[in-house]
């Protein structure tokens, strides 16, 4: 298994720049790759993830802002399970690491990485040293487990070099390496709370593997050893008491993998990317809201923009924004991704309402045209009265 | 769901600019007035109610706010009230019975049922881990809990099981009835917005329901779960009653304090109480059914069973055995058919998807003749209709199909089919002994799908102790209490800007 790690060209890294002009940047981290997974085959979300655009900001101020906030309760929450997890010297930790894992974590060397670091590039360049020396040490099998509190991994995503902190890495336990997660949600009679945001504190745990094993590659060291089986640390019932989870990502290895592997390389990006894009009017809180909104359409028209409901509303900051978009080009895809691709060869819904009222098709619009007409009829037959409901100009 | 359909739907919203009925009838049903629920929970805590309205919906509500819902104390006495008045409720809804023949048996069931509304699918969910919490509740503290939340745990947690059932009207998520009832240009994840699915059904005048939705959508805020702005309100008005209070839990100390929160929930539930009262006035307009009456008496039944149980002490398992499992899993597909069935057979609306996707046909009856055929001993009559489709269809010989009229009788097989214009004539044969009320006649318009409403065979209970292959390795566990983090002291609120990295605690 090996890997390209291509730092993006000077030339690229200006280009993008320019891309993003005044937009807020962001940093990727796993949830934010999740997201962009999501949407990756959107040019648009594929320029502002390349140009670093923190697509949740951007339209701050427009009716086209999305609430992406989180409530101070659940990130004290948060805080404090991780908290309780490293007190007394990770007490709570070794306790259900030990618990769940069937070793002894009591005396286990436990780095905390997230400490004695800057908290910028240089201090996620070194974490990322020690943690890949860390994990290197596997094939040494050291004689007590180490476990890495916040391990950063170096990846390369779509050629841009990008840092990945992961909660725990428990490194040597029976020969392997097992990737935690933290998560402050509960878990009550074996089921969590929340089944959605297991789904994605998996998908996280996951991107961790796959990072670690390429990482672990990259050292020639063989990356079986890190175990497909993970481990999710939460809080049992009311309290904050920790209790611990295996659970095999095999799977979602493997989709993380084909999604990674599908995203585009940033270079060939930035060198697609026409001179007049750029996001900085659409950031620009000086400017009247209808002429960001303007700017937006413009940018996306020029891309391309790929809408579908179910995963940009919940993944990208650009949603309702593109959502308006489709809305008054009358595309199709305002209906979701089902429908959309139901109506090859139609232009748009006013055409696809005609069609539907038993208007002759073209023959681009045959195949499609059929079953809305008839569904057209069938519907009008069950409600006569739909005919006759006031038409608004769309 | 037909894509063709959708995208129909889809067109005609865009250019009518409001949202299309997708029923003609109404499929749930709807007491006069149900008991509403809104609920505010505090952020990330999925136990803790910060604030319950219930009441009769169409009328004022009430209103049960902790203060500081993390504090035990506080907690159980906000929610006593509405403990109380939900078992006393469900006791009087339950007490008043019909008797219902079954065979040569007489049975009692309930004669109404205690029907619950909530604005969305997520409260009935939050519901569920409340009715959890209290269902099961320990002398935390050497203090014996009032035995109405347990009472009242227990209630909530059948409700939430039950509103698994297809079909069942005990507790009823408004949107989900309404995206049943109604086709708008809301995708599936932005239906959880009562707010905006109103707004497309009616928008304001000049408005186009797309606006009207993306604006609702913008500004309701419906529940459960808090967003940012909510919470930071609701942070310094709680750090303000938690310092006025200084630990005190007393009624008399937190009562003239709570206003400020008390005020500040009942802004956020106000509108979405009166957006519920108008939602199900819509709906109640509609006419119900003929089958939501059978189906609700499911309801009363279960109703009726749970009340009995839980008067008389009993606990229900929070982990069901591998045949518990099993059998709910079959009752839920069962009803599941029967659901689809029922509503495509009474409601032609319903039937289009069917229609378009082939497993139903219509058509006018060109004749109805008769002949004897040889059944399994004797040679039996049976009667043949020729049935002209309205579009042409492609059906094997041997397929059987139900006609609408006879949903929950014996169907018709497929003898052949034929080209017939432009269209195809389908000749079918009754797989019973012809009676007029069997019969369609010459000339009728008719439909016939693979939809029955005929309750399946009796099937026999699975066998009290399953194979080994069946069995656990672990037993489950018996209900136990999870109230033991009440002791543990609450987390302070953490600024997200004060955080490097917020998302990581998502």
């Amino acid at each position: 298994m090996t890997h390209r790690m291509i730092q993006p060209g000077r030339a690229s890294e200006t280009a993008l720049d320019r891309v993003r002009g005044q937009a807020p940047a962001m940093r990727p981290n796993v949830r934010r790759l999740a997201a962009f997974a999501s949407v990756h085959t959107c040019p648009t979300a594929a320029v502002a993830f390349a140009a670093r655009i923190d697509t949740n900001r951007v339209l701050v101020g427009t009716a086209a802002e999305m609430p992406y906030g989180q409530s101070p309760f659940a990130i004290g929450r948060g805080v404090a399970f991780e908290n309780l997890l490293r007190r007394y010297g990770h007490a709570e930790l070794r306790r259900v690491l030990t618990d769940g894992l069937g070793v002894d974590f009591s005396l286990a060397a436990i780095e905390n990485l997230r400490e004695g670091y800057q908290p910028n590039r240089t201090g996620l360049t070194l974490r990322a040293s020690v943690t890949r020396n860390r994990m290197a040490e596997i094939v040494a099998a050291p004689p007590e487990p180490i476990v890495l509190d916040g391990a950063v991994l170096r990846a390369d995503i779509g050629g841009l070099a990008a840092f990945f902190e992961a909660d725990e890495m428990a490194i040597g336990v029976g020969g392997q390496i097992i990737v935690g997660e933290n998560k402050s949600w509960p878990v009550v009679d074996g089921r969590p709370a929340d089944e959605d945001a297991l789904g994605a504190a998996l998908d996280q745990a996951a991107t961790y593997v796959l990072l670690g094993r390429r990482t672990l590659d990259q050292a020639g060291v063989d990356p079986g050893r890190i175990s497909d089986n993970i481990v999710l640390v939460t809080p049992r019932n009311t309290g904050l008491t920790p209790v611990i989870h295996r659970q095999d990502v095999g799977s979602r290895v493997r989709r993380v993998e084909r999604l990674l592997g599908a995203v585009p390389d940033m270079n060939d990006i930035a060198a697609s990317i026409p001179p007049s894009v750029t996001f900085d009017r659409i950031a620009d809180v000086t400017l009247p809201e209808e002429a960001r909104l303007d700017a937006f359409g413009e940018v996306t028209e020029t891309l391309g923009r790929v809408y579908e409901p179910a995963s940009c509303l919940t993944s990208c900051g650009f949603a309702w924004a593109c959502r308006r978009c489709i809305f008054a080009a009358g595309d199709p895809s305002i209906a979701g991704g089902l429908v959309a691709r139901t109506l090859p060869g139609i232009v748009g819904l006013g055409r696809v309402a005609e069609l539907g009222r038993g208007a002759p098709p073209s023959p681009a619009e045959a195949p499609a045209a059929v079953p809305v007409a008839r569904a057209g009829r069938l519907y009008d037959e069950a409600m006569p009265a739909s005919q006759a409901e006031e038409r608004r100009p769309a | 769901m037909s894509a063709a359909l959708e995208a129909l739907l889809a067109s005609r919203i865009y250019e009518n600019g409001r949202a299309l009925r997708r029923t003609t009838l109404r499929h749930t049903h709807l007491a006069d007035p149900p008991l509403g629920i809104v609920m505010w929970r505090l952020g990330g805590e999925r136990f803790r109610a910060a604030a319950v309205a219930w009441g009769p919906l169409g009328g004022p509500f009430r209103l049960a706010v902790a203060g500081e819902p993390r504090n035990r104390d506080l907690y159980f006495a906000a929610l006593a009230p509405l403990a109380a008045d939900l078992c006393a409720r469900a006791r009087r809804t339950a007490g008043l019975t019909v008797a219902r023949q079954r065979g040569s048996r007489t049975e009692f069931i309930p004669a109404d049922a205690l029907q619950i509304v909530v604005p969305n699918q997520t409260t009935i969910a939050a519901l569920g881990l409340l009715g959890r919490y209290l269902a099961y509740l320990s002398d935390r503290g050497g203090v014996t809990p009032d035995p109405t939340l347990i009472e009242a745990g227990k209630h909530l947690r059948f409700y939430t099981r039950h509103a698994r059932v297809p079909g069942q009207s005990l507790i009823v998520p408004l949107d989900r009835l309404v995206s049943e009832h109604w086709a708008t240009l809301l995708s599936p994840f932005e239906q959880a917005n009562l707010a905006a699915l109103d707004a497309q059904i009616e928008p304001p005048l000049g408005v186009h329901a797309f606006d009207a939705s993306a604006a609702a959508e913008a500004l309701a805020r419906i529940g459960p779960e808090p967003t940012e702005d909510i919470d930071r309100v609701t942070d310094t008005l709680m750090a303000e009653f938690n310092a006025a209070r200084g630990g005190n839990t007393t009624r008399p100390v937190v009562e003239p304090l709570i206003g400020p929160l008390r005020d500040h929930y009942r802004r956020l539930i106000e509108p979405v109480w009166e957006l519920m009262g108008r939602v199900v006035a819509r709906e109640q307009q509609l006419p119900a059914a003929p089958s939501v009456r059978r189906r609700f008496e499911g309801d009363r039944e279960a109703f009726g069973r749970h009340t009995e149980w839980v008067t008389s002490g009993g606990r229900y398992r929070t982990t069901d055995t591998p045949r518990q499992a099993a059998m709910t899993l079959r009752r839920l597909e069962d009803a599941q058919a029967r659901y689809e069935a029922e509503r495509a057979v009474e409601d032609a609306a319903f039937m289009i998807p069917h229609l378009l996707s082939g497993d139903a046909v219509r058509g006018v009856v060109a004749s109805v003749s008769e002949q004897r055929v040889q059944g399994r001993v004797n040679r039996v009559r049976r009667a043949l209709i020729a049935l002209d489709s309205d579009d042409p269809v492609i059906l094997p010989v041997g397929k059987k199909l139900w006609w609408t009229a006879t949903a929950g009788d014996h169907p018709w097989e497929v003898q052949a089919v034929h080209p017939h214009g432009a269209s195809s004539r389908i000749t079918l044969m009754l797989c019973a002994a012809p009676t007029p009320a069997r019969l369609p006649t010459v000339d009728e318009r008719i439909t016939l799908s693979t939809l029955h409403t005929r309750p399946d065979a009796y099937r026999l209970p699975l066998p009290q102790d399953p194979p080994w292959t069946h069995q656990p390795v672990i037993p489950p566990p018996q209900p136990e209490p999870i109230d033991a983090g009440d002791a543990q002291t609450p987390p302070a609120a953490v600024d997200g800007t004060q955080v490097p990295d917020p998302g990581r605690y998502a």
